[in-house]
Protein backbone atom coordinates (compact mmCIF):
# COMPACT_ATOMS: atom_id res chain seq x y z
CA UNK A 1 0.00 0.00 0.00
CA UNK A 2 1.44 3.39 -0.93
CA UNK A 3 1.64 6.26 1.55
CA UNK A 4 -1.32 8.16 0.11
CA UNK A 5 -3.64 5.18 0.34
CA UNK A 6 -2.43 4.35 3.82
CA UNK A 7 -2.92 7.99 4.84
CA UNK A 8 -6.49 7.94 3.60
CA UNK A 9 -7.21 4.69 5.38
CA UNK A 10 -5.73 6.00 8.61
CA UNK A 11 -7.70 9.23 8.31
CA UNK A 12 -10.96 7.37 7.89
CA UNK A 13 -10.27 5.00 10.78
CA UNK A 14 -8.67 7.34 13.29
CA UNK A 15 -10.80 10.40 12.64
CA UNK A 16 -13.99 8.37 12.41
CA UNK A 17 -14.88 9.73 8.99
CA UNK A 18 -18.11 7.89 8.50
CA UNK A 19 -19.58 7.35 5.04
CA UNK A 20 -16.34 8.22 3.25
CA UNK A 21 -14.29 5.72 1.31
CA UNK A 22 -10.65 5.84 0.29
CA UNK A 23 -11.67 6.41 -3.32
CA UNK A 24 -13.72 9.47 -2.40
CA UNK A 25 -10.78 11.38 -0.94
CA UNK A 26 -8.96 13.28 -3.66
CA UNK A 27 -5.19 13.55 -3.50
CA UNK A 28 -5.35 17.32 -3.96
CA UNK A 29 -8.51 17.89 -1.98
CA UNK A 30 -8.13 20.38 0.86
CA UNK A 31 -8.11 18.57 4.18
CA UNK A 32 -9.56 21.48 6.17
CA UNK A 33 -12.53 23.72 5.57
CA UNK A 34 -13.95 23.22 2.13
CA UNK A 35 -12.97 19.84 0.79
CA UNK A 36 -12.73 17.02 3.29
CA UNK A 37 -14.14 19.33 5.96
CA UNK A 38 -11.74 18.59 8.80
CA UNK A 39 -11.43 21.20 11.53
CA UNK A 40 -8.97 22.35 14.17
CA UNK A 41 -9.66 19.41 16.47
CA UNK A 42 -9.09 16.96 13.66
CA UNK A 43 -5.75 18.70 13.10
CA UNK A 44 -4.73 17.83 16.65
CA UNK A 45 -5.62 14.21 16.04
CA UNK A 46 -3.90 14.24 12.68
CA UNK A 47 -0.60 15.38 14.15
CA UNK A 48 -0.67 12.44 16.54
CA UNK A 49 -1.87 9.97 13.93
CA UNK A 50 0.96 10.87 11.56
CA UNK A 51 3.47 10.30 14.34
CA UNK A 52 1.86 7.05 15.42
CA UNK A 53 1.50 5.44 12.00
CA UNK A 54 4.41 6.94 10.10
CA UNK A 55 6.88 7.80 12.84
CA UNK A 56 7.02 11.39 11.65
CA UNK A 57 6.66 14.35 13.95
CA UNK A 58 5.04 17.60 12.88
CA UNK A 59 6.92 19.88 15.21
CA UNK A 60 5.41 23.30 14.66
CA UNK A 61 3.31 25.57 12.50
CA UNK A 62 6.09 26.16 9.97
CA UNK A 63 6.12 22.46 9.21
CA UNK A 64 2.47 21.80 9.81
CA UNK A 65 0.83 24.45 7.73
CA UNK A 66 2.20 23.44 4.31
CA UNK A 67 2.12 19.75 5.15
CA UNK A 68 -1.51 19.65 6.18
CA UNK A 69 -2.95 21.12 3.01
CA UNK A 70 -3.86 17.88 1.22
CA UNK A 71 -3.09 14.17 1.00
CA UNK A 72 -0.46 14.97 -1.62
CA UNK A 73 1.33 17.53 0.58
CA UNK A 74 1.13 15.37 3.67
CA UNK A 75 2.42 12.30 1.84
CA UNK A 76 5.31 14.35 0.40
CA UNK A 77 6.12 15.64 3.89
CA UNK A 78 6.14 12.11 5.34
CA UNK A 79 8.31 10.78 2.53
CA UNK A 80 10.76 13.62 2.97
CA UNK A 81 11.01 13.04 6.73
CA UNK A 82 11.37 9.29 6.36
CA UNK A 83 14.41 9.62 4.09
CA UNK B 1 -10.72 41.88 32.16
CA UNK B 2 -12.79 40.33 29.49
CA UNK B 3 -10.04 39.05 27.26
CA UNK B 4 -9.44 36.89 25.37
CA UNK B 5 -12.84 36.80 23.89
CA UNK B 6 -14.85 35.49 21.06
CA UNK B 7 -17.60 37.65 19.70
CA UNK B 8 -20.81 36.11 20.81
CA UNK B 9 -24.43 36.86 20.35
CA UNK B 10 -25.99 38.16 23.48
CA UNK B 11 -29.50 37.35 24.53
CA UNK B 12 -31.03 40.08 22.39
CA UNK B 13 -29.24 38.86 19.30
CA UNK B 14 -26.75 41.73 19.06
CA UNK B 15 -23.05 41.02 18.87
CA UNK B 16 -21.44 41.13 22.27
CA UNK B 17 -18.01 42.66 22.57
CA UNK B 18 -15.46 42.43 25.35
CA UNK B 19 -14.07 45.88 24.64
CA UNK B 20 -13.93 48.31 27.50
CA UNK B 21 -16.90 50.62 27.96
CA UNK B 22 -14.60 53.49 28.91
CA UNK B 23 -12.86 55.78 26.46
CA UNK B 24 -9.13 56.25 26.21
CA UNK B 25 -9.03 59.53 28.16
CA UNK B 26 -11.08 57.98 30.96
CA UNK B 27 -8.52 55.19 31.22
CA UNK B 28 -5.73 57.74 31.24
CA UNK B 29 -7.23 59.48 34.27
CA UNK B 30 -7.03 56.23 36.21
CA UNK B 31 -3.47 55.60 35.05
CA UNK B 32 -2.46 59.13 36.18
CA UNK B 33 -4.10 58.61 39.56
CA UNK B 34 -2.19 55.34 40.02
CA UNK B 35 1.05 57.01 39.04
CA UNK B 36 0.69 60.00 41.36
CA UNK B 37 -1.67 58.78 44.08
CA UNK B 38 -1.30 55.04 44.09
CA UNK B 39 -3.91 52.34 44.08
CA UNK B 40 -6.15 53.91 46.73
CA UNK B 41 -6.55 57.13 44.77
CA UNK B 42 -7.67 55.16 41.73
CA UNK B 43 -10.04 53.09 43.87
CA UNK B 44 -11.56 56.27 45.29
CA UNK B 45 -12.52 57.53 41.87
CA UNK B 46 -13.67 54.06 40.92
CA UNK B 47 -16.37 54.01 43.63
CA UNK B 48 -18.04 57.03 42.03
CA UNK B 49 -17.56 55.92 38.44
CA UNK B 50 -19.09 52.52 39.15
CA UNK B 51 -21.99 54.13 41.02
CA UNK B 52 -22.64 56.31 38.00
CA UNK B 53 -22.62 53.36 35.60
CA UNK B 54 -24.82 51.22 37.82
CA UNK B 55 -27.38 53.99 38.30
CA UNK B 56 -27.45 55.43 34.81
CA UNK B 57 -26.27 52.74 32.39
CA UNK B 58 -28.95 50.22 31.57
CA UNK B 59 -26.40 48.38 29.45
CA UNK B 60 -24.04 47.90 32.40
CA UNK B 61 -26.89 46.59 34.55
CA UNK B 62 -28.07 44.31 31.78
CA UNK B 63 -24.63 42.83 31.17
CA UNK B 64 -24.17 42.17 34.87
CA UNK B 65 -27.65 40.73 35.22
CA UNK B 66 -26.94 37.62 33.15
CA UNK B 67 -24.69 36.30 35.88
CA UNK B 68 -26.34 37.95 38.87
CA UNK B 69 -29.78 36.51 38.22
CA UNK B 70 -28.17 33.05 38.32
CA UNK B 71 -25.98 33.68 41.31
CA UNK B 72 -28.58 35.64 43.27
CA UNK B 73 -31.87 34.33 41.87
CA UNK B 74 -33.98 35.78 44.65
CA UNK B 75 -32.61 39.30 44.59
CA UNK B 76 -34.67 42.09 43.07
CA UNK B 77 -34.74 45.86 43.04
CA UNK B 78 -32.30 47.58 45.40
CA UNK B 79 -30.74 44.27 46.39
CA UNK B 80 -29.98 43.41 42.74
CA UNK B 81 -28.63 46.91 42.21
CA UNK B 82 -26.28 46.45 45.18
CA UNK B 83 -25.00 43.13 43.80
CA UNK B 84 -24.49 44.83 40.45
CA UNK B 85 -22.49 47.59 42.12
CA UNK B 86 -20.33 45.11 44.02
CA UNK B 87 -19.64 43.02 40.91
CA UNK B 88 -18.69 45.94 38.66
CA UNK B 89 -16.66 47.50 41.46
CA UNK B 90 -14.62 44.31 41.83
CA UNK B 91 -14.09 44.19 38.07
CA UNK B 92 -12.86 47.78 38.20
CA UNK B 93 -10.50 46.95 41.05
CA UNK B 94 -9.10 44.01 39.10
CA UNK B 95 -8.45 46.28 36.13
CA UNK B 96 -6.80 48.86 38.35
CA UNK B 97 -4.68 46.18 40.05
CA UNK B 98 -3.53 44.98 36.66
CA UNK B 99 -2.47 48.50 35.77
CA UNK B 100 -0.85 48.94 39.20
CA UNK B 101 1.41 45.94 38.57
CA UNK B 102 2.57 47.48 35.31
CA UNK B 103 2.90 51.07 36.50
CA UNK B 104 4.21 50.62 40.03
CA UNK B 105 5.88 47.25 39.61
CA UNK B 106 5.03 43.65 40.51
CA UNK B 107 6.04 44.19 44.16
CA UNK B 108 2.98 46.40 44.58
CA UNK B 109 0.74 43.35 44.50
CA UNK B 110 1.07 40.22 46.63
CA UNK B 111 0.11 37.03 44.87
CA UNK B 112 -0.09 33.96 47.03
CA UNK B 113 0.04 30.61 45.28
CA UNK B 114 -1.21 27.69 47.32
CA UNK B 115 0.66 24.37 47.02
CA UNK B 116 3.30 25.50 44.51
CA UNK B 117 5.03 22.10 44.69
CA UNK B 118 1.98 20.53 43.04
CA UNK B 119 2.69 22.45 39.85
CA UNK B 120 6.39 21.60 40.02
CA UNK B 121 5.55 17.90 40.06
CA UNK B 122 3.28 18.30 37.05
CA UNK B 123 5.94 20.29 35.23
CA UNK B 124 8.44 17.51 35.80
CA UNK B 125 6.20 15.01 34.03
CA UNK B 126 7.33 16.81 30.84
CA UNK B 127 3.99 16.49 29.13
CA UNK B 128 3.35 20.21 29.20
CA UNK B 129 0.53 21.75 31.18
CA UNK B 130 -2.75 23.23 30.17
CA UNK B 131 -3.54 25.95 32.67
CA UNK B 132 -7.26 26.30 32.48
CA UNK B 133 -8.60 29.39 34.09
CA UNK B 134 -11.70 31.53 33.71
CA UNK B 135 -12.62 35.18 33.71
CA UNK B 136 -12.18 35.43 37.44
CA UNK B 137 -10.11 37.68 39.66
CA UNK B 138 -7.15 39.30 37.93
CA UNK B 139 -5.91 36.40 35.88
CA UNK B 140 -3.15 38.28 34.06
CA UNK B 141 -1.54 39.42 37.29
CA UNK B 142 -1.98 35.93 38.68
CA UNK B 143 -0.23 34.40 35.70
CA UNK B 144 2.79 36.50 36.52
CA UNK B 145 3.22 34.33 39.63
CA UNK B 146 4.07 31.29 37.52
CA UNK B 147 7.60 32.39 36.71
CA UNK B 148 9.02 29.94 39.25
CA UNK B 149 8.02 27.08 36.94
CA UNK B 150 10.73 28.26 34.58
CA UNK B 151 8.85 27.25 31.47
CA UNK B 152 7.60 29.40 28.59
CA UNK B 153 3.95 30.31 28.97
CA UNK B 154 1.65 30.56 25.97
CA UNK B 155 -1.61 32.42 26.24
CA UNK B 156 -4.48 31.65 23.95
CA UNK B 157 -5.96 35.07 23.53
CA UNK B 158 -7.09 37.63 21.04
CA UNK B 159 -7.31 41.36 21.46
CA UNK B 160 -10.29 42.89 19.80
CA UNK B 161 -9.80 45.64 17.26
CA UNK B 162 -9.95 49.02 18.95
CA UNK B 163 -9.56 47.62 22.46
CA UNK B 164 -7.84 50.23 24.60
CA UNK B 165 -7.34 48.20 27.78
CA UNK B 166 -3.65 47.78 28.48
CA UNK B 167 -1.98 44.69 29.84
CA UNK B 168 0.27 45.12 32.85
CA UNK B 169 3.46 44.63 30.83
CA UNK B 170 2.36 47.34 28.38
CA UNK B 171 2.15 49.85 31.24
CA UNK B 172 5.71 48.96 32.16
CA UNK B 173 6.88 49.23 28.57
CA UNK B 174 8.03 45.63 28.64
CA UNK B 175 7.94 42.94 26.02
CA UNK B 176 5.02 40.60 26.43
CA UNK B 177 6.26 37.87 28.79
CA UNK B 178 3.96 35.36 27.17
CA UNK B 179 3.80 33.91 23.73
CA UNK B 180 0.39 34.72 22.37
CA UNK B 181 -1.52 32.13 20.36
CA UNK B 182 -4.33 33.62 18.33
CA UNK B 183 -7.45 31.42 18.48
CA UNK B 184 -8.62 32.94 15.21
CA UNK B 185 -5.38 31.96 13.48
CA UNK B 186 -4.69 28.91 11.33
CA UNK B 187 -6.65 25.93 12.66
CA UNK B 188 -7.54 27.88 15.77
CA UNK B 189 -3.97 27.80 17.02
CA UNK B 190 -4.28 24.11 17.84
CA UNK B 191 -1.04 23.14 16.11
CA UNK B 192 0.86 25.75 18.13
CA UNK B 193 -0.74 24.49 21.33
CA UNK B 194 0.22 20.89 20.60
CA UNK B 195 3.76 21.93 19.65
CA UNK B 196 4.16 23.87 22.92
CA UNK B 197 2.87 21.00 25.04
CA UNK B 198 5.16 18.55 23.29
CA UNK B 199 8.06 20.70 24.44
CA UNK B 200 6.82 20.54 28.03
CA UNK B 201 5.65 24.16 28.02
CA UNK B 202 2.61 25.79 29.56
CA UNK B 203 -0.47 26.80 27.64
CA UNK B 204 -3.06 28.94 29.35
CA UNK B 205 -6.63 28.77 28.10
CA UNK B 206 -9.97 30.05 29.28
CA UNK B 207 -12.36 27.24 30.06
CA UNK B 208 -15.40 29.48 30.22
CA UNK B 209 -15.35 30.83 26.68
CA UNK B 210 -15.07 29.43 23.24
CA UNK B 211 -11.77 28.27 21.77
CA UNK B 212 -11.53 27.00 18.25
CA UNK B 213 -14.49 26.15 16.10
CA UNK B 214 -17.96 26.85 17.39
CA UNK B 215 -19.16 23.29 17.10
CA UNK B 216 -16.61 22.19 19.70
CA UNK B 217 -18.87 22.92 22.63
CA UNK B 218 -20.70 20.81 25.12
CA UNK B 219 -23.58 21.63 27.43
CA UNK B 220 -22.89 21.54 31.17
CA UNK B 221 -24.57 22.89 34.29
CA UNK B 222 -23.47 26.16 35.80
CA UNK B 223 -25.34 27.99 38.55
CA UNK B 224 -28.54 26.12 37.95
CA UNK B 225 -28.67 26.49 34.18
CA UNK B 226 -27.01 24.99 31.15
CA UNK B 227 -24.12 26.69 29.40
CA UNK B 228 -22.10 25.73 26.36
CA UNK B 229 -18.43 25.37 27.20
CA UNK B 230 -15.60 24.60 24.79
CA UNK B 231 -14.14 21.11 24.87
CA UNK B 232 -11.15 21.57 22.55
CA UNK B 233 -8.72 21.76 25.47
CA UNK B 234 -9.88 18.37 26.76
CA UNK B 235 -9.37 16.86 23.33
CA UNK B 236 -5.86 18.32 23.18
CA UNK B 237 -5.15 16.96 26.66
CA UNK B 238 -6.37 13.56 25.56
CA UNK B 239 -4.11 13.55 22.53
CA UNK B 240 -0.98 14.94 24.20
CA UNK B 241 -1.35 13.48 27.69
CA UNK B 242 -0.92 16.95 29.20
CA UNK B 243 -2.66 17.46 32.53
CA UNK B 244 -5.23 20.21 32.80
CA UNK B 245 -4.66 22.40 35.83
CA UNK B 246 -7.76 24.34 36.81
CA UNK B 247 -6.37 27.53 38.25
CA UNK B 248 -8.54 30.26 39.74
CA UNK B 249 -7.57 33.44 41.55
CA UNK B 250 -9.46 35.88 43.70
CA UNK B 251 -8.78 39.14 45.46
CA UNK B 252 -8.27 38.40 49.13
CA UNK B 253 -6.99 41.75 50.35
CA UNK B 254 -6.59 45.35 49.26
CA UNK B 255 -3.33 44.53 47.48
CA UNK B 256 -3.29 40.76 47.29
CA UNK B 257 -4.60 37.88 45.26
CA UNK B 258 -4.84 34.23 46.10
CA UNK B 259 -4.02 31.82 43.29
CA UNK B 260 -5.48 28.37 43.78
CA UNK B 261 -4.99 25.05 41.98
CA UNK B 262 -8.61 24.00 42.20
CA UNK B 263 -8.46 20.75 40.31
CA UNK B 264 -6.25 18.65 38.11
CA UNK B 265 -8.12 17.02 35.27
CA UNK B 266 -6.53 14.02 33.57
CA UNK B 267 -8.08 13.12 30.27
CA UNK B 268 -7.24 9.60 29.08
CA UNK B 269 -6.63 8.79 25.43
CA UNK B 270 -10.09 8.89 23.94
CA UNK B 271 -11.10 8.16 20.41
CA UNK B 272 -13.42 10.45 18.54
CA UNK B 273 -14.29 14.04 19.00
CA UNK B 274 -17.93 14.09 19.95
CA UNK B 275 -19.15 16.51 22.58
CA UNK B 276 -20.44 13.61 24.67
CA UNK B 277 -16.96 12.12 24.89
CA UNK B 278 -15.53 15.18 26.56
CA UNK B 279 -18.61 16.34 28.44
CA UNK B 280 -17.59 14.76 31.79
CA UNK B 281 -14.36 16.76 31.81
CA UNK B 282 -16.08 20.03 30.92
CA UNK B 283 -18.55 19.22 33.70
CA UNK B 284 -15.67 18.86 36.16
CA UNK B 285 -14.50 22.32 35.18
CA UNK B 286 -17.96 23.88 35.42
CA UNK B 287 -18.50 22.29 38.84
CA UNK B 288 -15.26 23.91 39.99
CA UNK B 289 -16.36 27.24 38.55
CA UNK B 290 -19.75 26.88 40.20
CA UNK B 291 -18.11 26.36 43.60
CA UNK B 292 -15.84 29.33 42.97
CA UNK B 293 -18.83 31.56 42.21
CA UNK B 294 -20.55 30.41 45.39
CA UNK B 295 -17.46 31.21 47.45
CA UNK B 296 -16.45 34.40 45.63
CA UNK B 297 -19.64 35.82 44.12
CA UNK B 298 -18.10 39.11 42.99
CA UNK B 299 -15.01 37.68 41.30
CA UNK B 300 -16.56 36.21 38.15
CA UNK B 301 -16.45 38.58 35.21
CA UNK B 302 -18.33 37.21 32.25
CA UNK B 303 -20.68 39.94 31.14
CA UNK B 304 -22.64 38.14 28.46
CA UNK B 305 -25.46 35.65 28.47
CA UNK B 306 -23.79 32.29 28.84
CA UNK B 307 -27.18 30.76 29.53
CA UNK B 308 -28.56 31.21 26.06
CA UNK B 309 -30.89 28.25 26.22
CA UNK B 310 -32.72 29.74 29.14
CA UNK B 311 -33.03 33.24 27.76
CA UNK B 312 -36.83 33.10 27.77
CA UNK B 313 -36.74 32.67 31.56
CA UNK B 314 -36.09 35.38 34.12
CA UNK B 315 -36.13 38.30 31.74
CA UNK B 316 -35.76 40.81 34.55
CA UNK B 317 -32.68 42.93 34.52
Amino acid sequence: MDIKTKLKQVLIEELNLEDITIEEIGDDEALFGEGLGLDSLDAVELVVVVQKHFGVEIKDMEEGRPALQSINSLAAFIEEKQK
Amino acid sequence: MNKPSENKKSGNGKRWSSRSVGSNWQHQIFYCLIRFGGRRAAYLLLYFVVAYYVLFSGLARKRASYYLRRRFPNSRGISRLWHCYRLILELGKALIDRAVVGILGPESLDIFLGEPEKLLKLRDENRGMIMMTAHVGCWQAAMSALGYLNRPVHLLMRREDGDIDRHYFEHAGLECPYQIIDPTGYLGGTLEIVAALKKGEIVSVMGDRLLGSEKSTTAVDLLGGQVELPFSAYKIASVTGAPIVVLFNFKDGSASYHLQVVKIIRVPELRGRSADTFNPYAAEFSASLDRFCQEHPYQFFNFFDMWLKQQTENKDT
